[in-house]
């Protein structure tokens, strides 16, 4: 692609509102859906409390073992008597009132350190998903209404935007709401204890909206949309790799301001400027130029030094060489690539002729004795 | 798309990680179907894949009985435009069989767009009549054997 | 409801189970085959006249395995929108009902299966055969 690609910018009413923007280098970072996981599973395990059970669970009692000779097994027994507890085990992890295998401690590692530089890889490369409609998708999103990808909106429709149903208008009209219908309807009660621990419900992820947190009306676009379900607002400076990829899933449907989509590149900047904002930071290169191996391998250039296929046409039932073996007693043509004698030896019916008797033969009459001794 | 995503990329994404997945029976005979609308045979696989394939073929029920053929539009000028992707033709149920097939197989197989999808695409379309037409009532079974003796037996002594 | 394709005969190997040694003998020793692991054991060490123990070689053809004598193999369903999918495999699969789907949506799967062709194997589940 010669031409650098740009992207529609849509108006209020989700027509293009003429204008376009060319599209920032982020989006051309390369995709590493392994990279996401890996950053994810360590970023989504910092927001952990600690949690354990009591130090003294299961230690309440003056338990000691019997020792050998008592026909029980020496695990600690609760001393006295005059209760039903007295004689009974204690503390072992197999035992009533015992305590837990290996008691969970609060100062197990609830966080993981997660490098920056890797940090930042997986933003960039989720940012990139965020603008590939089959990821998209493929993450689940409904997107069949929507435009264009990245879904970019002029600042005309968020300046004077501080009420959810204006919010709701704008994401209808650019085809956003059905994405937002789908994480209503989903909205259930979790299973299990998470209810009584703040998780009443679980539901799935609706667009996320992006801000530049330097407009005027920055704080009432957020507001207006905090209120939908499943909407999410993130400020383009601080991209949160939790929101763009949620669950180390790469595609979230990302809706842009058009103010943060033309930052993305003094956020980011290339792979040759660096970012204006993050200290010595170029985004990553793809290490294959063109991600269309199909392509690649069909190139003139790599055909030209391509070994040709070994074995011939390949046929359904190959063997290692990928050519079915003829039996050439069966088969005429392939008898006859074996044996061009074959078809004069068959045209003439040599086969058929019988051999001449012959009664002349040499020496016939003679005895053995005179042929020796004919000298 | 843009020069970081092919559809080799997004088949290394989505072939294990993808919303559309059913997985069903054991894992050694699993059996991996898919929900996009642009596969013809619903089998999870880098051929039938809409999602992947820049050209992709769908052959799905209209409303009222109608058959619906939807193709992807290019790829280069409307890959990352989900709106206006899709290119969808509406065979009205008056239309005859015949008719509905030799024109699915000609959109789909022609121009060389997807000749290798020509049948399934057929076949698909073929299946979806036979969805439209009303149910047969089932006849109700005749006993025979033991049964039949004995309900012939009740209506003698009943009658 | 279409028929499955055609297929090789369906050989079981072995039809009759393989109950754990001395299943028979306690109440406790419960008939779920456990291998005996024991020094001495005589099942284990495979001696005349002892239960056979379950191997590889009891398996069922691979093109045969998990067919129905129908020929068809299952496919667990609980609603409508996943019987689409056999749309164009009703000759291979047949829809298995899920054991929690309510009567309401058993009717509404049977017949949508109807009108694609494809078997259903519980049919006649939660649905009551009043006249």
């Amino acid at each position: 692609m010669t031409t650098r690609p740009t992207v529609t910018i849509h108006g209020a009413d989700g027509a293009p509102c003429g204008n376009t923007a060319t599209l920032p280098s982020v989006f051309k970072a390369p995709i590493r859906p392994d990279i996401v996981q890996k950053v994810h599973t360590g970023m989504a395990k910092n927001k952990r409390q600690p949690y354990a059970v009591s130090e003294k669970a299961g230690h309440q009692t003056s338990a000691e073992s019997w020792g050998t000779g008592r026909a029980v097994a020496r695990i600690p027994r609760v001393s006295g008597g005059g209760t039903h507890r007295a004689g009974q085990a204690a503390f072992g992890n197999q035992c009533r009132s015992g305590r837990m295998f290996a008691p969970t401690k609060v100062w197990r590692k609830w966080h993981v350190k997660v490098n920056l530089g890797q940090k930042r890889f997986a933003t960039a490369s989720a940012l990139a998903a965020s603008a590939a409609a089959p990821l998209v998708q493929a993450r689940g999103h409904r997107i069949s209404t929507v435009p264009e990808l990245p879904l970019v909106i002029a600042d005309s429709a968020f300046s004077t935007m501080n009420k959810t149903r204006t919010a709701i208008e704008l994401l209808k009209s650019v085809g956003a709401y059905q994405d937002v219908t789908k994480a209503s309807k989903s909205r259930k009660i979790r299973a299990g204890k998470g209810k009584l621990r703040g998780r009443r419900h679980r539901q799935r992820r609706g667009p996320l909206v992006i801000i530049n947190p330097a407009d005027e009306n920055a704080q009432s676009v957020v507001k207006s949309f905090r209120n939908i379900p499943g909407v999410e607002t993130a400020s383009v400076t601080s991209l949160n790799l939790l929101q763009l990829a949620p669950g180390g899933h790469l595609g979230r449907f990302v809706v842009w301001t058009e103010s943060a989509f033309n930052a993305l590149n003094t956020v980011y900047g290339t792979t040759v400027t660096p970012s204006e904002l993050k200290k010595d930071y170029l985004l990553p290169s793809n290490i294959v130029s063109n991600a269309d191996i199909g392509r690649l391998i069909n190139s003139a250039e790599v055909q030209a030094v391509v070994r040709p296929a070994k074995g011939g046409p390949r046929q359904k039932k190959g063997g290692k060489a990928g050519v079915l073996k003829k039996n050439p007693l069966r088969n005429r043509q392939v008898l006859l690539r074996l044996n061009p004698y074959a078809k004069a030896f068959s045209a003439q019916k040599l086969g058929c002729v019988k051999v001449e008797k012959v009664n002349e033969r040499p020496g016939k009459g003679e005895t053995f004795k005179t042929i020796i001794n004919a000298d | 798309m843009s020069s970081n995503v092919s559809s080799d990329l997004v088949w290394a994404i989505t072939r294990n990680n993808s919303s559309y997945i059913v997985k069903r029976g054991p894992i050694k005979d699993q059996i991996i179907f898919t929900r996009e609308p642009l596969s013809l045979t619903n089998q999870h696989t880098r051929k039938h894949s809409g999602l992947v394939n820049e050209k992709a073929v769908g052959v799905q029920a209209g409303e009222s009985g109608n058959v619906v053929l939807i193709t992807k539009r290019n790829a280069e000028k409307h890959g990352n435009k989900p709106a206006s992707l899709y290119n969808i033709t509406t065979f009205n149920k008056h239309k005859s069989n015949r008719k509905i097939y030799s024109a699915i197989a000609s959109a789909v197989a022609k121009k060389s767009y997807r000749a290798d999808l020509r049948q399934a695409a057929v076949a698909r379309a073929s299946a979806i009549k036979r969805s439209q037409k009303p149910v047969k009532a089932t006849p109700e079974s005749k006993p025979r054997g033991v049964k039949a003796k004995k309900a012939a037996e009740g209506g003698v002594s009943s009658a | 409801m279409a028929a499955a394709r055609k297929h090789i005969p369906i050989v079981k190997k072995r039809t009759k189970r393989f109950n754990r040694h001395q299943s028979d003998r306690y109440k406790t020793v419960k008939a779920a085959w456990r291998k005996p692991k024991g020094i001495d054991n005589r099942v284990r060490r495979r001696f005349k006249g002892q239960a056979v123990m379950p191997s590889i070689g009891f398996g069922s053809n691979r093109k045969t395995r998990h067919m129905m004598p129908s020929g068809h193999k299952a496919f667990l369903v609980q609603n409508t929108s996943d019987l689409d999918l056999l749309l164009m495999h009703n000759k291979t699969y047949a829809a298995e009902i899920g054991h929690a789907v309510s009567s309401r949506k058993r009717i509404e799967i049977i017949a949508k299966a109807k009108t694609l062709g494809v078997k259903v194997t519980n049919p006649k589940g939660r649905i009551t055969t009043d006249a």
